[in-house]
């Protein structure tokens, strides 16, 4: 894996124990930013486990004693081996994940966990494991599929409810651990809270005068695994508190639908022409924390929240029906304020473009689209026309 | 019915015919006011048979809009809707035609509109096609989960028939168990007709005998030098029969198929004389260029020896069992993954290779890939020459016929025909 871009800014060192909190806003929100940046866990001498797409039930891998590293692709890198494996008519931002699998930039992957939240994140699963079965010559780590499913029946939901108990035996295999009722529900209560937070703070950039970016909303989330638990809680509240602290956000209100954003290059790019994303609902985004576990005090309740919890998850745009994103994505404009839709939609990620007529036809406020982009970045002129002239674009440009 | 090509199977002929005939007799049914259901290929289609609801397979359809011009007109339908014009075309040729008003162009006379759409979540798009399908008046569409397993047995093929609870994984099955209950349900609500498993276990007995003709057919065909049997010929003669598994057509056509090629056999009939190469097809046929089959046994006595569709219709339906509704779920259950999905795909591949002593694969990879990497990876460390072709199927807008063949020509010259194994000219 080479780059083809210049390198990124330093990240600073994750913090050991837990120090004081941010004393402001802005200080949070640039430990924030520097975590997001980091590829590898924050905790290397742990087990790491490596998680793949949305719908990988974190809480419990947090219970099994293990320490969870949602991986994503970069935009930076060259994808020359995983296109070997995967071939090159897969979404490009999980081609560029496997690439950084085989490269080793996740740092100590001790397994990975992989969910069928998407068409690209099960093929990233059947080639790795069959890679671990024909090619031993090549390390891949202990590579396990957590298949939940997202149809609003009660036939999925039992069967979800077998899979969440599956991965805890897996889970409880490699790292030797124990999952206990105390465990879980602990673990349960934390990610509950930080997805409250991290509600919470999205409130910044709702507000009439928006006091957080797009790209800040971005950091926020894909910081969640990248620095210590009670750190993390502790920048989001001083976020919060502090939040009047940060300056003011003029420009377009855009919500952004469609492909999903590892990256921020895209969210950046889209900002620089004035406006402020204020919503998404991408699973690198809102998407993530709308949706809490149901306390339960047992396991076996417990269990059954959380496989309830994943399978409610979304609607993403590659497990929702057309229906359901329009709904939820009319929702967000108005929970947003908005005063545009933006669908981006990557080149071989073709769910967003089925969607994008019901969305359109939904949205109170003018739509646009842009279609087949590259991964991690968006044309400068379909861009410049979506934003001057949104009823001129359409998923057949 | 034997008013065929000379050289074409008789049942081939008799199935496509048969199929016209049917089709002609749905539109009548559905002007009459009766009504049928769109289908996914790889879902319970027994179901809709115990209601006596027939039902049109979508990939069946598509393939005969694409290879009528129709796949031209159905996408640009589906793109004035707003739509996308170019994504998943296979399945989305099919939808155009609810947006078709002008029936007496269309190809075959237009598809009249459905009352049930049944698919199952396959890929991320599949489900958003069937989605508008649903959103159309008087259509409801029926999905049906489609799950997926941590860990699989390469090696199915000879256990799968009886030893599919532990194969195919018991709560996959559950799931899909329960889901069929769920259809039934709705169509009893539906038909006012009660389900009757009496009924399913027939049409389960029947589909069975109908894929045991097709083993004995493919196994034939495995063992046949020279090839007396065209892949064009092999596809109509068991994918027809196919949409009609669970009737005593299916069955019969499948042993007339079967009866017809033994007499070939026996008879010493060869596609191409002499057979300088055995092929395989791995993908989906080639619907608008179906004269590439036979322009390789004409020009080069290379002939396509195995596809998919007879493959399959060998080893991927039989199920048996007391339970019937037990049973068509585990029939359904990841069946692609027997196509796409390694270890169960690759290892399948080989085994066919080996088995029709083939000397080399095409290999059509379509913009979605499923497995192509481990196909060709254990097609090759079998010792087993392979080219990967690429183009979709069901759409020729950027398919360049001499590029194609070209392409396929000279890996033919080098990597096969070149070899020891196989005869010079």
């Amino acid at each position: 894996m080479a780059e083809n871009n210049s390198a990124p800014p330093p990240i600073a060192p994750p913090n050991q124990g837990v120090p004081l909190p941010p004393t402001s806003a802005a200080s949070a929100l640039a430990e924030i930013s520097s975590a997001a940046r980091r590829d590898a866990s924050y905790r290397p001498e742990a087990f790491v486990v490596g998680t793949v797409g949305q719908d990988v039930p974190v809480e419990i891998i947090d219970a099994a004693g293990a320490v969870a590293l949602r991986l994503r692709g970069n935009p930076a890198w060259l994808t020359e081996s995983a296109d070997r494996y995967l071939g090159k008519g897969l979404d490009p931002a999980m081609r560029s994940l496997m690439e950084g699998i085989l490269d080793g930039a996740f740092g100590r992957l001790d397994a990975i966990v992989i969910s069928s939240d998407c068409d690209a994140s099960q093929r990233l699963f059947y080639v790795l494991r069959e890679m671990r079965r024909v090619t031993p010559e090549i390390a891949v780590p202990p590579v396990y599929l957590v298949d939940i499913l997202h149809l609003p029946r009660e036939s999925t939901a039992r069967y979800n409810r077998v899979r969440v108990r599956q991965l805890l035996e897996v889970l409880e295999r490699w790292t030797g651990n124990r999952v206990s009722d105390a465990g879980l529900e602990h673990a349960v209560i934390a990610h509950n809270r930080r997805r409250e937070l991290q509600r919470a703070v999205m409130e910044l950039r709702r507000s009439p005068e928006p006091r957080l970016s797009g790209v800040d909303a971005l950091a926020v989330f894909a910081a969640a695994d990248r620095m210590a638990g009670e750190r993390y809680a502790g920048c989001l509240e001083s976020l919060v508190a502090g939040g009047d602290e940060l300056g003011p956000r003029p420009g377009t209100r855009i919500f952004v639908t469609g492909s999903t954003h590892d990256s921020p290059d895209v969210y950046r790019a889209i900002e620089a022409h004035g406006a402020t994303i204020v919503g998404e609902n991408h699973d690198r985004g809102e998407l993530l924390a709308e949706r809490d576990v149901a306390p339960a005090r047992d396991l076996e309740s417990l269990l059954d929240a959380i496989a309830d919890r994943y399978q409610y998850s979304g609607p993403t745009a590659q497990r929702g029906s057309i229906a359901a994103r329009a709904e939820h994505t009319a929702e967000g404009i108005r929970r947003t304020g908005a005063e545009l839709l933006l669908s981006y939609v990557r080149v071989m990620d073709e769910a967003p473009l089925w969607d994008f007529a019901a969305q359109r036809a939904a949205a109170s406020v003018p739509s646009a689209v842009v279609v087949r982009q590259p991964y991690g970045a968006i044309d400068a002129e379909e861009l410049d026309v979506a934003l001057r002239a949104p009823e001129q674009t359409g998923v057949n440009r | 019915m034997s008013r065929h090509r000379g050289d074409r199977l008789t049942a081939a002929g008799d199935a496509v015919a048969y199929q016209r005939e049917w089709f002609r007799g749905l539109q009548e049914h559905v002007a009459n006011g009766g009504r049928f259901a769109l289908v996914n290929a790889d879902t319970p289609h027994e179901i809709l048979r115990a209601f006596d609801i027939p039902y049109v397979v979508n990939q069946w359809w598509s393939s005969i809009a694409a290879s009528r011009s129709g796949a031209q007109r159905y996408l640009d339908l589906v793109a004035e809707r707003g739509l996308p014009r170019d994504s998943e075309q296979y399945n989305a040729i099919g939808l155009g035609s609810v947006f078709d008003s002008d029936p007496a162009t269309a190809p075959w006379g237009g598809l009249p509109r459905p009352f049930l759409v049944l698919g199952d979540i396959t890929g991320d798009v599949t489900r958003k096609v069937f989605d508008v399908w649903g959103e159309q008046e008087g259509i409801t569409f029926f999905p049906l989960e489609n799950s997926a397993e941590p860990e699989m047995d390469g090696e199915w093929w000879d256990a799968l028939p009886h030893d599919w609870e532990r194969l195919t994984g018991s709560h996959r099955i559950d799931l899909m168990v329960d889901e069929l209950r769920e259809l039934i349900a709705f169509l009893e609500e539906e038909t006012g007709s009660k389900f009757d498993s009496t009924r399913l276990a027939e049409i389960m007995a029947l589909g069975n005998e109908q894929a045991e003709w097709n083993r004995r057919t493919r196994d034939l065909l495995a063992i046949a030098v020279p090839c007396p049997v065209s892949v064009n010929d092999s596809i109509s003669s068991v994918m027809v029969p196919q949409w009609h598994r669970g009737t005593e057509w299916g069955r019969d056509a499948a042993e007339q198929l079967y009866r017809e090629v033994e007499a070939r056999v026996e008879s010493g009939s060869a596609l191409a004389n002499p057979e300088r190469a055995r092929l395989m097809w791995v993908g989906r046929g080639l619907w608008f260029d179906l004269g590439f089959y036979r322009h390789f046994e004409q020009e080069y006595g290379a002939v396509f020896v195995w596809s998919m569709y007879l493959a399959i219709a060998a080893d991927g339906y039989l199920r048996y069992g007391d339970d019937p509704l037990r049973a068509l779920a585990a029939r359904f259950v990841g069946f692609h993954e027997h196509l796409y999905v390694p270890p169960m795909s690759a290892e399948w591949y080989v085994h066919q290779a080996r088995q029709h002593g083939v000397d080399g694969v095409v290999h059509l990879v379509s913009d979605d890939p499923r497995g192509n990497w481990a196909t060709t990876r254990a097609l090759e460390a079998a010792g087993i020459p392979v080219i990967e072709v690429h183009a979709d199927n069901a759409d020729d807008s950027s398919y360049d016929v001499d590029e194609f063949r070209g392409r396929v020509a000279t890996w033919l010259t080098k990597s096969v025909l070149s070899s020891d194994n196989v005869e010079q000219s």
